[in-house]
């Protein structure tokens, strides 16, 4: 019974560690920290395109992200009103739609929110989409929304005073003021044939986006304090539309434990039966 | 019987601690990653098991125990263990599987140099700007108005302008900034700004404006010397 019973502690304690040692050298933690990507959940029924207060916002999950005053090119702006950005997204396969949400104290006709997003392959400046020195820049796609008129403008630009309105108009916008905050939702088929002036919202891929907010409030003597490149920016952060679900990985799985059921038995089986022989 | 598994599972185990515990801590390493870790532990047990099956005795004495839990025979109250190894083995190379067929839902990971290569022309270039109280203190004022919005009145990079922009504006009182570069680096990286780094600094995602458009090159060397001052550092040199 004794060598049983030193060969079971050898054993508890030895199957411990190499339990511990997977556990350890495998699991990299995954630390809580803002937000550094939009997800864009798939839904089957309507997409909300029209309503930012539809319930179907809740699905989405939540993205959050810190806004700086446009300090990076003139003319700057050292304070901004709007300091986080709220962003939901969803698809449903054809069209996507994204909701801002931020918090502005009052409402204002210049009341203007916009995303930006890198087009095609080659890297983009948030700033624009400004030249760069070493490496080639390519186009950005800006979605711009005003309170005035409450639609969206679909917009180009490559480098500073090359901004402009584009010939077609794809993407809708609606924005909804309540009590302090702002409800701005973009919307837009995933993919278009404007390949060159046009985001391409592949659902899998990761995409590049960057936002702006000005708050259209007016100084005593009736300027608008923030305007034109004096607002609230981001940085590049990224976008992603869920791909469909894919199940293939449970097959894959299921198979592998398959597997690893078959050679066990083979394996208790051999040595059972080289023991009796 | 016990101790000819015993010894190998000790050595293995130490073997682990090393690499996890100790080597991070020896100075100038890190701390390694999971894979190699797993390399080393299996070169360790392929040893282990090379050596114990080197005769005869040897290997029955290692090879026994094993084939004795798994076969079930004269395990005792080691029973339920043995149901449970194989039932959770399966179960590991199931997720395992799984883990690594499933396409991440994480961004790209983006390896960025915090500070790469400088064009030729702005290596070893030294300050013209005569290093007197007054220049530092021309430099820091000119730092408090073009600069600190990002980079902080305290130099630390925690200026109120900083908190939307990824990656970070750097914070020069880290030793691992300004303290590392030479004068002439930090008079690239100032002039040319974000958009003037080559394709591995990401030049895309720099909010660092291109001061050469708004700053005479006199200031901006007066502005590296505040710098340098105010955040308690000193410039490296080849010497």
């Amino acid at each position: 019974m004794k060598p049983a019973n030193e060969m079971s502690q050898w054993v508890i304690r030895g199957s411990a560690v190499v339990g511990a040692a997977i556990i350890l050298s495998g699991a990299t933690p995954s630390l809580a920290q803002e937000s550094v990507s939009v997800r864009a959940a798939m839904i089957t029924g309507t997409l909300p395109a029209d309503d930012p207060n539809a319930a179907e916002w809740n699905s989405a999950p939540l993205a959050q992200f810190p806004m700086s005053p446009q300090v990076h090119w003139q003319n700057r702006i050292q304070e901004v009103t709007v300091k986080d950005l709220k962003i939901r997204a969803l698809h449903d396969g054809t069209q996507i739609a994204i909701l801002l949400e931020y918090a502005d104290p009052t409402e204002n006709p210049d009341d203007a929110a916009a995303l930006e997003f890198m087009v095609g392959d080659k890297k983009a400046h948030f700033a624009h989409g400004q030249p760069m020195a070493q490496v080639e820049g390519g186009p950005v796609n800006i979605w711009f929304w005003k309170n005035k008129e409450n639609k969206a403008v679909d917009m180009s630009a490559k480098g500073f005073g090359t901004l402009k309105a584009q010939g077609h108009q794809d993407v809708k916008a609606k924005g909804v003021y309540v009590n302090g905050t702002w409800k701005v939702v973009f919307s837009r088929s995933l993919v278009n044939e404007h390949v060159d002036e046009d985001v391409q919202v592949k659902p899998g891929e990761f995409i590049n986006i960057a936002f702006a907010v000005w708050d259209g409030r007016k100084d005593a003597a009736g300027d608008l304090v923030e305007k034109g490149s004096q607002k609230a920016v981001s940085s590049w952060w990224y976008f992603r539309a869920d791909p469909p679900p894919d199940y293939s990985g449970y097959l894959y799985a299921a198979m592998a434990i398959a597997l690893a059921v078959g050679f066990q038995f083979v394996l208790i089986r051999k040595l059972k039966k080289g023991k009796s022989a | 019987m016990g101790a000819s598994l015993g010894k190998p599972i000790i050595l293995t185990v130490l073997i682990y601690l090393f690499l996890k515990l100790i080597v991070p801590n020896i100075p100038g390493s890190a701390p390694l990653p999971s894979n190699l870790i797993f390399l080393y532990l299996m070169l360790t047990i392929s040893g282990i098991v090379i050596f114990a099956t080197l005769s005869g005795e040897s290997k029955d004495a290692f090879w026994g125990p094993i084939q004795r839990f798994l076969t079930g025979e004269t395990v005792g109250g080691l029973q339920m263990l043995r149901y449970a190894v194989l039932i959770l083995f399966p179960l590991l190379v199931g997720w395992e599987t799984y883990t690594s067929t499933t396409p991440s839902d994480q961004p790209p990971a983006e390896n960025r140099t915090i500070h790469p290569a400088p064009p030729g022309e702005y290596t070893g270039l030294s300050n013209p700007v005569a290093k007197t109280p007054d220049n530092i203190m021309q430099g820091k004022g000119f730092y408090a108005a073009f600069c600190s919005p990002c980079h902080g009145g305290q130099f630390d990079g925690k200026g109120p302008a900083a908190r939307g922009f990824n990656p970070p504006p750097a914070n020069f009182s880290d030793p691992t900034t300004i303290a590392m570069l030479q004068e002439s680096y930090l008079f690239w990286r100032i002039k040319k700004g974000g958009v003037g780094l080559p394709i591995e600094g990401m030049p895309w995602k720099s909010a660092m404006p291109r001061w050469e458009v708004e700053l005479p090159d006199e200031w901006i060397w007066k502005i590296i010397m505040g710098e340098y001052d105010g955040a308690h550092q000193s410039p490296r040199t080849w010497e």
